[in-house]
């Protein structure tokens, strides 16, 4: 933001001193740069619109979606039963059929990778991990309204698969 | 002037870069305070509604697409002779149920065809889930009949002679087409109902030429469930049914159990199918149990005078499954078993409508026929949920 900032400031200052604007060359390069910055700032804003701690419609986890290197990552911050009840420890993601993996704890554990904004709200090419079964599915996120995300797990087509309701949380006030 | 400008043009759009690649900078993989999380709550102050999953933890996997082929071994069957109305006006046809005048015998060789199902999500929502398919199941005859078969000639109300049964299974085989949806409405975390409606078209047809479609019979069942825990859940209900080959009104129960080590569980809709399952690792299960299908079959040739004349098939078939993946969400599966007849009669319904005779009803059949009882075998590809 604080570059975003710097920007617009000195195209302002850049416009004020170079005013009254003569070139029409001159207006078209200024008019393209300011759409550019408006619609990056813009777009932006909309693909971060995901960002934030999520509670699945099961309400068993909270989930927090972040922005890595242009792509959203959701993990689990919170869950219901933290401990396993057979063995009273933190849960662990026992049901993953990598051996290797079955004793990462669930809490922190990264359950939706890969998403990239595609624009109207919706984020593809990623993936969903259910721990119940161990499963990773396709997943498209779908942002309904600003605090209300649709996430639906496919297998190779869309049709084959289920939506869940996601609900913004906040820290409560 | 050119020149300043070029740089003032240089200078913005390196703004501009360095404002794009600071929104993508990572957040970091720092550790987290994670209790701060337990003072979090909805923002939306509309009211968050859970509901139960329509299924439990390590069910079998639900079959989205299947082929099959089934088939049974030989065995030996007894037909009747054939009555129509005319036969005994006002009072049904007239065959001795209990010793029959069997007028056809002799020895299917094979009996069996390819069976294709699907079951697609059309809606599939953590609150309401529709899912329809479209289910072909071709049975066919290699039949060698008895010497002295049939014994008399099958005479039609109007004194024309007709195949015999064992010539028509024999050269048309019997086909069921149908259309299932299913609808599951979740009305709370626990609480659910299942309504399932089913359309069939059964009948020795060939797929370019259907029977009347007045002939289409309607299935039906409703049940109320409650999910206990990701382990259990039961359910209750009420079903219309031709499982048993004529129209039944039945209870159904449902109880679906797996044991907290997730190798042990059932899976039961009875009376349709009853299985304890046994889970051989990740990707491989056993079952072990019954199926109980059926299905009310036109006979063309002996439907006559606007009546439907219908083979009621209804069969239990104990067997054992063997289910394992073949790759991604492919699976194959391997049955054996017993196919222990429970109908093969014969009802003329007159004008296609169909009557209750459910267990105890009294009304007579237009056939009454017998078959051994062989075992079978089926062999499916299927694509599966997870």
């Amino acid at each position: 933001m604080m570059t975003s900032a710097l920007t617009l400031l000195y195209l302002l200052k850049y416009l004020r001193e170079n005013n009254p604007i003569n070139s029409i060359k001159m207006k078209y390069t200024i008019y393209t740069i300011a759409f550019c910055i408006v619609t990056s700032i813009g777009f932006a804003q909309d693909a971060d619109a995901i960002v934030g701690v999520w509670k699945p419609s099961n309400g068993k986890v909270y989930v927090k979606i972040d922005k890595i290197d242009d792509k959203y990552y959701g993990k689990i911050v919170w869950l219901k039963e933290p401990n396993d009840p057979e063995t009273g420890k933190p849960k662990t993601d026992k049901n993953n059929p990598d051996e290797s993996m079955q004793d990462v704890p669930l809490r922190g554990y990264r359950m939706l990778k890969d998403f990239e904004y595609k624009g109207d709200g919706v984020w593809e090419e990623g993936t969903i991990y259910d721990p119940q079964n161990g499963t990773t599915y396709d997943c498209v996120i779908n942002l309904k309204d600003e605090n209300t995300l649709n996430i639906r797990g496919y297998v190779g087509l869309k049709t084959f698969g289920r939506t869940d309701t996601w609900k913004r949380l906040q820290k409560k006030t | 002037m050119r020149m300043i400008l070029s740089i003032h043009y240089i200078f913005v759009l390196v703004l501009l870069g360095s404002f794009q690649f600071s929104l993508a900078q990572d957040d970091g993989e720092e550790e987290e305070d994670y209790s701060i999380y337990d003072d979090f709550e909805v923002v939306d102050d509309s009211p968050v509604k859970n509901f139960a999953k329509p299924t439990i933890s390590g069910m079998s996997p639900q079959k989205f697409l299947s082929i099959a082929f089934d088939a049974q071994m030989p065995y030996r069957y007894e037909f009747s002779d054939v009555r129509f109305p005319q036969s005994n006006p006002g009072s049904g046809y007239d065959v001795e149920e209990e010793n029959p005048t069997i007028n056809e015998t002799g020895r299917a060789e094979f009996t069996g065809g390819f069976r294709f199902g699907s079951n697609i999500p059309i809606i599939s929502k953590s609150s309401f889930v529709w899912q329809s398919g479209i289910n072909y199941m071709d049975t066919r005859y290699n039949i060698s009949e008895s010497l002295n078969s049939p014994r008399q000639p099958v005479t039609l109300p109007d004194g024309t002679q007709a195949r015999s049964l064992s010539r028509i299974l024999n050269e048309d085989g019997l086909r069921n087409l149908n259309w299932t949806n299913t609808f599951f409405f979740p009305l709370n975390a626990k609480d659910f109902i299942v309504f399932q409606g089913q359309m069939d078209l059964s009948g020795n047809y060939d797929l370019d030429a259907f029977q009347p479609l007045n002939t289409i019979r309607y299935s039906a069942a409703a049940v109320y469930g409650r999910r206990v825990n990701d382990y259990y859940r039961w359910g209750i209900g009420i079903s219309r049914t031709y499982r048993a080959g004529n129209l039944n009104y039945i209870p159904v129960i449902m109880y679906d159990w797996t044991s907290k080590s997730r190798k042990w569980g059932t899976e039961i809709l009875f009376p349709a199918r009853a299985y304890v399952r046994y889970k051989v690792n990740k990707s491989a299960l056993l079952l072990a149990g019954f199926d109980f299908e059926g299905h009310s079959y036109r006979i063309e040739d002996y439907s006559v005078d606007g009546n439907s004349f219908e083979i009621r098939r209804g069969e239990v078939r104990p067997k054992i499954e063997f289910q394992t993946k073949l790759v991604g969400y492919f699976w194959l599966s391997v049955q054996a078993g017993y196919r222990w007849n429970w109908s093969f009669d014969a009802d003329q319904l007159d004008g296609n409508n169909d009557f209750f005779r459910g267990f105890f009803g009294d009304q007579q059949f237009a056939m009454v026929n017998n078959l051994d009882n062989p075992f079978f075998f089926n062999v499916g590809i299927n694509f599966v949920s997870p």
